[in-house]
């Protein structure tokens, strides 16, 4: 448990999952579909991920392919990778993926993610290192939150870089502070 | 669904911009705590259930068995989303100490749980102690400087507190401007107080 106090790694196992349940269970009320607490054998319930990986080590669920590797995303992803809005199919993206790959046991996950970093990657960079886009931009939308925080970091190592070039003070605000607005007159 | 309110608290914390605080959340917390309590309450019930059918706890897999299961995963995921998110702030907490000093700023301070305080006055105490001891100010710049006295200008009158190695008691009056040790103006500096003026 590496990363068991990591706010991403929470987040990534937030994301839902549809399950189809091999063993029945009382007592509880995540099947929105049925009126008593109990779910049935072969009922489909969509579950956080967190809870469908434990079931299904323990052979109570069975976890179907999630929407965002599916067949038509990964056309358009064979298409142009660069323009696919990954964001907005699931914004972890490729620790999703890795995550459910040997779960669900599809071993084509793997390369799709592969070969979509791979060609995202290059385009975030040359966009980072040359472009100054404004935070408007159509460009930051279709990211996924590991591909914005490259982006972050080629920008600042660029920033860096000039600031190493050009001088400039070594002593700064805490970033905690903020901005702070000056008090009127 | 279950967890849903725990990780309402640990999105709070990561929408917060990198660095900041947002004011710790004690209604949320203590929501997702009772939620646990239910699960626990819950888990109980159907254990007593199954040993009042006669079954073995341990190896039985009936209905019972599996609606206990989840209910033990949901209270494990609530301890974890609950302990990183007071494990995330005490981080930035820690970090506010090396950064701005031993005084908390009032915007800041409004935002902390009165047990992140205390853990703020123990830590800063702790390093204080050992920098004592040890003889050397570990919050100071790391990078060793080209000259030991910089240009500032005052960005805000301060009036109190004023504590210079050389004795001295200037007039830190807004907008005025002083010849400085770098060791003195670093924590006017990352307070917000002065700016250094580039030469």
């Amino acid at each position: 448990m590496a990363n068991y106090y990591d706010i991403d790694d929470i987040l990534v196992e937030e994301e839902i999952v549809s399950v189809k349940f091999l063993k029945e269970a009382s007592g509880v009320g995540i099947d929105p579909s049925s009126e008593a607490d109990f779910i049935e054998v072969d009922s489909k319930v969509e579950l956080p991920f967190w809870l469908a990986h434990e079931l299904q080590l323990r052979q109570a669920v069975s976890v179907y392919v999630p929407p965002c590797f599916n067949q038509k995303t990964r056309l358009e992803i064979q298409a142009d990778c660069a323009s696919v809005d990954l964001r907005s199919r699931c914004p972890y993206f490729y620790e999703f993926g890795c995550k459910i790959a040997p779960i669900v046991g599809d071993r084509t996950i793997g390369v799709l993610l592969l070969s979509a970093f791979r060609n995202r990657y290059k385009e975030i960079l040359t966009k980072a290192h040359t472009a100054a886009i404004a935070a408007g931009s159509k460009f930051w939308t279709i990211l996924t939150n590991e591909e914005i925080n490259l982006y972050e970091t080629a920008q600042s190592a660029m920033a860096s870089f000039k600031k190493w070039r050009m001088g400039g003070p070594r002593f700064q605000i805490a970033s905690i502070l903020g901005r702070k607005r000056k008090p009127a007159e | 669904m279950y967890g849903r309110k725990a990780c309402q608290l640990v999105k709070e914390f990561a929408s917060g911009e990198k660095d900041q605080l947002t004011p710790f959340n004690n209604d949320l917390f203590d929501q997702v705590i009772s939620e646990c309590s239910q699960h626990h309450h819950e888990l109980q019930s159907l254990i007593r259930k199954m040993q009042e059918e006669g079954l073995d706890v341990q190896t039985a897999r009936n209905a019972d068995h599996y609606g206990a299961l989840i209910h033990l995963f949901s209270i494990v995921r609530n301890k974890r989303c609950l302990t990183a998110y007071v494990y995330n702030r005490t981080e930035t907490i820690r970090n506010l100490l090396w950064k701005i000093g031993p005084v908390i700023p009032k915007e800041i301070e409004e935002k902390l749980n009165h047990w992140e305080e205390e853990y703020f006055k123990k830590h800063s105490a702790a390093l204080r102690d050992y920098m004592s001891k040890a003889l050397v100010d570990l919050t100071v710049d790391m990078v060793p400087p080209k000259d030991p006295y910089i240009q500032v200008r005052v960005l805000e009158d301060i009036r109190e507190g004023i504590v210079l190695s050389d004795n001295k008691n200037p007039n830190f009056a807004r907008h005025s401007m002083h010849f400085l040790k770098r060791t003195d103006a670093e924590k006017y500096i990352s307070r917000g107080l002065m700016e250094e003026l580039a030469g």
